[in-house]
């Protein structure tokens, strides 16, 4: 394939890459869509064979039982202050950090990025307990803060190495212009550093903030009362030992995705440039 | 970093661990129960973990229930905690809570399965010394046992499930056929409306890799006359009559009986394809009546009817059913140990039982209850059967019920998937069984 | 868009090796340099502060717990004396080894499955005009679907009775698979969803790697006559090397922690041949309520967890020949 070749007529339309982005396209969301079909589907309906791809009978019954009886969108606030919270206070310690351990000359450097990977090869199931017992000592259970603190610790590590990696790939000639123009190191790390650390700022953000937003299992253990119960949580307390309804699990999960997609969707731009340009092209 | 400072940090974790720890431990018993004898007369609040109860009409019954104790001590109030419905999810919460010495929930509702472990853990209190003389009577037998580890009671009766042989009604109807005495017909009669070409699935249980399966393969062995465990609690499966409960089950698979999917299945999955017309039969909990019979969400709604369990021909034995259900625990970290005792004595009072049976889609654990006036109102025959069964308990009096259990189920999953021979499989489950009750599981 | 690519500004070569780029330039070299070091611990201190407060604790904490008999006695957990029981028991226990080696497995697999395609969606993205942004959105969204949905949506899709997927095996080859009832198909979903939910993240790291290599690089291949495969690896691959390692570590410490998936889809089974150390690590914590054998599987996945990655970073250090980093 030619990078350069400038593409005419049909050619420019029906391509591989073109083709590529539709296939792309089509197997990352027919299973949403599948669901966001399943979710407006009636109990009858969407345990039919053979399935159907668009609902018969449309009914918004799982969408009202999901509000009224389970307070899915109170929950969604609640996932939506603790995830942000968290990847805000993710991105600023890891990008002072990730840009130190790239860049300046710090003696341990290696063992600090192991100990960083030891850290977080650890397997939260066993750090729930004494994490439970320290946020109890803290009086930290229930509270906003109670799942911001483990999340922001427990994702940093990884956060710090994607910035560290990304940071040591760009070039050197502009931090040093700012050095000999006599900016101090703080300076230099807003000016020149931070706008050429967008991609990897907007890699580990996106990280941070699904791995925060998804997680499961402190969100359940340390907010377990109804007011500051996160939305997988919520989600999953649709589920009865009696039946598992997919119908309202599903509304709920559309509850909990569209928002981001729309989102997404709206600054699509942003999200694209926020991913690929740096100060390196200029 | 310089050996002083990583001298201080040590001293700061060790100081930290050690605080952390301090809190826990070393509480005397005697003094819990001291204080749990006592009914407090000032102001106090209790927290109680309680999962989903299914409802009959649509209310709420936690909340009735709180509002009715809030009524007799309107000293106390109680707030709920909604657990997870699920008997894992619930449990992994539970435990992390209870172990780490937390004070709340004050009273927590459990599976029956639970009394045994969660009394060697010390993640209940022992309550026995708290119910008043003559307390059990008035509640089933296996109920008792099942909550005594070791003497000691660690469980207050709250509801009871108890499993049945759900049928349609319509279709045997049509075929002419009656409803199966034993596992033989019950083969013969599916296969009959399978071949006319009236239902998908014949019969259709629970064989997933869960304690869904635990139970399953009890009320199998015990239909057969065979036993899991001794009296004196070593390892007891084997012989002809535990083969013939492992070859029905795979009989029902190879047969086409059963869908091979029931490997997979758990009690919502099988409920599920019952309530959506693809099944003649389904071994169930009690609470799939309340389920099956609700227009808005099953299609056989009207068309079904419940009976105790069939057992095999020759034996004489029918109707098995696993003790199953729900007690209230009390957490012996709780500050408010006298009122979370009162709190679970009141949810085992005939008055809540009464409650249960005009509310709540579950068999009261009162047993006068069952055949009073609220339960004969509901008609629902799950209710009103309850004393026609034969009720037994799963090998739950050991802290390793969850390995025995586990010992249980792989093997048997092998065998209805047609991996493993019947008689390979009973082999298995001893071995494995053995290996559990020493505690040398995984 | 093509043209962007090639505005990219050449980036000189001896940079971006670490060491910072004053170092050794300036006139004292010394002080700037002590100079430069405070100021890096100030910058990095809070982030290794917070870690630490919260992690250090709870990780020594298991390893004293996977060391010593745990009792549970009223008012909570007790420790008792030291003893290697926890771990004898472990490596004594087949199921163990089984579970190690499901999880080994899934873990190659499903990272290598997703580097691959993560790689080939990450080289169409960019070569995409006008669509880029469309694509990149819905991209994100299974990665952004919460993993207890996720799993959920898909043992729907894999219902053994009225599943997606096993109608459509039907009309294709006649048969319907029992997915998530044997082993092999059982694993194989695992590897499917897995790959679905996190080639778009893999494919984003990469992305956002493709985006740093300056167009000129570019150029001179082509000057060179080079073929667009032999460009792929000569050319971009190698410069696409830090990258693809963040990626791949990320991935392996996510996909041995695999849980969810599992847990919803299969419980494990059938039998035990979906269960993954971190299901087995769950049972034994929180059925079994054995703290301490529950702390030794941690320990011992964390282990090798920590020698694959170490391994992995060496290996991949000694190729691209930067031994100088980190």
């Amino acid at each position: 394939m030619s990078r350069s070749v400038p593409r005419t007529g049909v050619r420019r339309y029906v391509n591989v890459v073109n083709l590529g982005g539709l296939l792309i396209a089509g197997c990352a969301t027919l299973p949403l869509v599948w669901m966001a079909s399943a979710s407006l589907k009636g109990p009858g309906e969407i345990s039919a064979t053979p399935p159907t791809l668009l609902p018969k009978d449309v009914t918004l019954g799982n969408y009202e039982t999901a509000f009224t009886r389970n307070g899915i969108g109170h929950y969604f606030l609640n996932s939506v202050v603790v995830a942000c919270l968290s990847t805000v206070l993710i991105l600023s310690l890891a990008f002072f950090a990730g840009y130190a351990l790239a860049r300046m000359p710090l003696r341990g450097r290696g063992p600090v990025m192991t100990a960083l990977l030891v850290l977080s090869v650890f397997p939260p199931i066993a750090l729930l307990v004494p994490l439970f017992l320290m946020e109890r000592q803290a009086g930290l259970l229930n509270s906003y803060p109670g799942l911001v603190v483990p999340y922001v610790a427990l994702n940093l590590p990884f956060a710090i190495w994607i910035m560290r990696n990304y940071l040591s790939g760009i070039p050197g000639e502009l931090e040093e212009a700012a050095v000999v123009d006599g900016a101090g190191p703080l300076r230099t790390a807003l000016t020149v550093i931070l706008p050429l650390a967008r991609p990897g700022l907007f890699t580990a953000g996106v990280f941070s903030f699904t791995a925060t937003w998804s997680e499961f299992l402190l969100a359940l253990t340390f907010n377990g009362s109804d007011d500051r119960r996160t939305v997988s949580v919520g989600i999953a307390l649709f589920t009865s030992q009696y039946q598992v309804p997919y119908g309202v699990i599903f509304a709920g999960a559309m509850v909990a995705t569209v928002p981001i997609a729309v989102l997404v969707l709206i600054f699509r731009r942003s999200v694209v440039s926020g991913m690929t340009t740096g100060a390196v092209k200029g | 970093m310089s050996l002083h400072r990583r001298a201080l940090l040590t001293g700061a974790l060790g100081a930290a661990a050690a605080g952390l720890l301090s809190g826990c431990g070393g509480k005397d018993l005697d003094d819990l129960l001291a204080q749990a004898a006592t009914v407090p007369r000032k102001p106090a609040r209790l927290t109680w973990w309680v999962s989903e109860i299914p409802s009959r009409r649509g209310a709420v019954v936690a909340d009735l229930i709180i509002r009715a104790f809030e009524r007799r001590h309107p000293r106390i109030r109680v707030s709920k905690i909604n657990a997870l419905s699920t008997s894992d999810g619930n449990r992994s919460a539970i435990a992390t809570q209870l172990a780490g010495g937390s004070p709340q929930p004050d009273v927590y509702l459990g599976d029956t399965t639970w009394p045994a472990q969660f009394g060697h853990s010390a993640l209940a209190l022992p309550v026995e010394k708290l119910l008043p003389d003559g307390f059990w009577d008035s509640y089933p037998q296996a109920l008792r046992s099942g909550s005594t580890y070791r003497g000691s009671v660690y469980a207050v009766p709250f509801f009871t499930d108890s499993t049945y042989l759900f049928y349609r009604k319509d279709l045997l109807a049509k075929h002419g056929l009656r409803v199966p005495r034993s596992w033989e017909e019950l083969l013969h009669t599916s296969r009959t409306v399978q071949r006319a070409g009236d239902t998908e699935a014949g019969f259709l249980w629970q064989a997933a890799v869960t304690e869904s399966l635990t139970a399953n393969v009890t009320e199998f062995l015990a239909d057969a006359g065979a036993a899991v465990l001794d009296e004196r609690g070593g390892p007891a499966l084997g012989g002809a009559e535990a083969e013939r409960a492992f070859s029905l089950m795979a009989e029902f698979t190879s047969r086409g009986v059963t869908p091979r999917t029931v490997a997979t299945y758990q009690e919502s999955d099988s409920q599920d394809a019952f309530v959506n017309g693809r099944g003649l039969f389904l071994r169930n909990w009690s609470y799939a009546w309340v389920n099956a019979s609700t227009p808005q969400v099953s299609r056989v709604a009207g068309k079904i009817g419940a009976v105790p369990r069939p057992g095999f021909e020759g034996t004489g034995r029918s109707g098995v059913s696993c003790a199953g259900g729900w007690s209230n625990f009390v957490n012996p970290s709780s500050q408010e140990l006298g009122a979370a005792m009162e709190f679970a004595r009141f949810c085992a009072s005939g008055e809540v039982q009464r409650l249960l049976a005009r509310e709540a889609g579950v068999v009261p654990a009162m047993t006068s209850v069952l055949d009073g006036p609220e339960a004969r109102a509901a008609g629902d025959p799950t209710v009103l059967r309850a004393a026609d069964l034969t009720l037994v308990s799963r090998p739950v009096q050991t802290p390793y019920y969850p390995q025995v259990s586990k010992a249980l189920y792989t093997p048997a999953n092998a065998v209805v998937r047609g991996s493993l021979s019947p008689a390979d499989g009973v082999r298995a489950a001893r071995e494995g069984l053995r290996t559990a009750l020493e505690g040398k599981a995984l | 868009m093509s043209s962007v690519l090639h505005r990219k500004t050449a980036r000189t070569p001896s940079t971006g090796d670490g060491g910072g780029p004053v170092t050794g330039r300036s006139a004292p070299p010394d002080s700037v340099a002590r100079r430069r070091a405070r100021a890096g611990w100030l910058f990095a201190s809070p982030a290794l502060l917070v870690v630490a407060a919260v992690t250090v604790f709870p990780v020594l904490f298991s390893l004293v717990l996977s060391f010593s008999e745990v009792r549970l006695e009223y008012g909570g957990l007790r420790l008792g004396s030291p003893t290697l029981a926890h771990y004898e028991a472990l490596l004594t226990h087949s199921e163990w080894y089984r579970a190690l080696a499901f999880t080994l497995g899934f873990t190659v697999v499903s990272v290598f499955v997703e580097l691959v395609l993560g790689t080939l969606v990450a080289l169409v993205l960019e070569r995409l005009g006008a669509a880029r942004g469309w694509i990149l959105a819905l991209l994100l969204l299974p990665w952004a679907l919460i993993n207890v949905i996720a799993a959920q949506l898909w043992s729907y899709l894999f219902n053994g009775t009225y599943g997606a997927v096993g109608w459509l095996c039907e009309q294709v080859f006649g048969t319907r698979p029992d997915i998530l009832g044997e082993p092999l198909p059982a694993m194989a979903a695992m590897v499917v969803v897995d790959v679905w939910k996190t080639t778009p993240f893999v494919a984003i790291v990469v992305l956002a790697g493709l985006m740093l290599i300056p167009g000129d690089v570019y150029e001179a291949a082509e000057i060179d006559g080079a073929s667009a495969w032999t460009t792929f690896w000569k050319v971009t691959l190698p410069q696409l090397r830090p990258i693809i390692a963040i990626a791949v570590l990320f991935r392996i410490l996510q996909a041995f922690g695999i849980f969810d998936l599992p847990f919803v889809l299969t419980q494990g089974g059938p039998g035990t041949a979906t269960q993954s150390v971190a299901i087995l690590g769950y049972r034994i914590l929180f059925q079994n309520l054995d703290f301490g054998g529950g702390a030794a599987v941690a320990v011992t996945t964390a282990a090798i967890v920590l020698g694959c990655c170490l391994l992995f970073l060496r290996v991949f250090r000694a190729q691209a020949d930067e031994g100088g980093r980190a």
